[in-house]
């Protein structure tokens, strides 16, 4: 068994597609129809066979009030990792993503957070490395 | 199941698109040797339409104003959509939507047989394989209709029967790249 797949309710495929896409650099792995469902993934060039992010069209109530709430919470519907998180905060923000957090240190990361225009925060992760 | 197995789709026909504006409508004609009443039980029955169609109806599609849930059949991760009938002019005109599609029947007695017509919107980028999928339902709809039916074939069942030579052959005719079907490198089951 393996961790290849998660998925993000998204409330418009389209606009998740080009923002995971355009100002995160991500790549579309998987785009088909069937009948009015869309099955939508993309995945990190880092990793091209690594583990696939589906963006999930939100139109079912249930999942609407989910998403909604944990917005309004503040938690993130996603977290990514990377090497360079404020690297990675400048580049997006050049590309015209929303930051509701800089990067900030925590315990054991630094992290920054962002709406992703399509009713999600995404939390990028930058695990700290200690020398010993 | 014999006839399941032996089944395989004839060349593309009957298919149009039409394009207004941002929208894409896929038009669909069939002509069936089954009365407009057959063609419309078939159409509306939840029982005949697990006969052939590519969702299951929790309720008829026959009666304007009714609410049914339609789960689309076969698809990655569970779907389930609700419409209300807009439209029920039996055995004539059916409106309703699955999702964001909206879907107009219309079907025209041509006396013994009858002439279905299916409107329904698609993004253009998924055009072609609609077509593919509603051909390889008309036509076990038709097996259906004359009474031997050789059981739904969508979703996965459908890659098997030719979808892919006809999505190829259906995005040719409407002049549009072939979108093949996603690499499965790296999967390993």
């Amino acid at each position: 068994m393996k961790i290849k797949l998660t998925s993000v309710y998204v409330d418009d495929q389209n606009k998740a597609l080009r923002f995971y896409t355009e100002v995160l650099g991500f790549t579309k792995k998987t785009d088909f129809s069937q009948g009015p469902f869309r099955w939508l993934t993309v995945v990190s060039p880092e990793e091209p066979d690594g583990a696939e992010l589906q963006l999930a069209l939100n139109n079912n109530p249930v999942a609407k009030t989910y998403q909604q709430a944990i917005f309004q919470q503040g938690q993130p519907a996603a977290m990514f990792s990377t090497d360079d998180v404020k690297g990675d905060y400048q580049r997006a923000k050049a590309r015209g993503a929303e930051f509701t957090m800089p990067p900030t240190d925590v315990t054991g990361s630094t992290i920054a957070m962002l709406k992703d225009t399509c009713g999600n925060l995404i939390q990028l992760t930058q695990l700290a490395r200690y020398s010993r | 199941m014999t006839d399941h197995e032996q089944y395989t789709p004839g060349p593309p026909s009957g298919a149009q698109i039409r394009k207004d504006g941002e929208k894409w409508t896929l038009i669909l004609v069939r002509e069936l040797r089954h009365s407009p009443e057959k063609v419309w039980q078939a159409l509306t029955d939840p029982a005949h339409l697990r006969e052939w169609a590519p969702f299951e109806a929790d309720g008829s599609l026959g009666t304007i104003g009714t609410a049914v849930k339609l789960t689309t059949v076969g698809a990655p991760s569970p779907h389930v959509t609700e419409t209300r009938v807009r439209r029920a002019d039996a055995p004539k005109a059916l409106e309703y939507n699955w999702g964001d599609h909206d879907m107009r029947w219309e079907l025209e007695d041509l006396g013994g047989g009858t002439r279905l017509t299916l409107w329904t919107n698609i993004g253009r980028r998924f055009i072609a394989m609609g077509a593919a999928g509603w051909h390889i339902c008309f036509d076990v709809l038709d097996h259906l209709l004359s009474g031997i039916p050789i059981g739904r074939i969508v979703g996965p069942e459908a890659m098997k029967f030719g979808w892919k030579r006809l999505n190829a052959e259906y995005a040719k005719q409407f002049g549009m790249e072939t979108l093949g079907w996603p690499s499965q490198k790296g999967r390993t089951n």
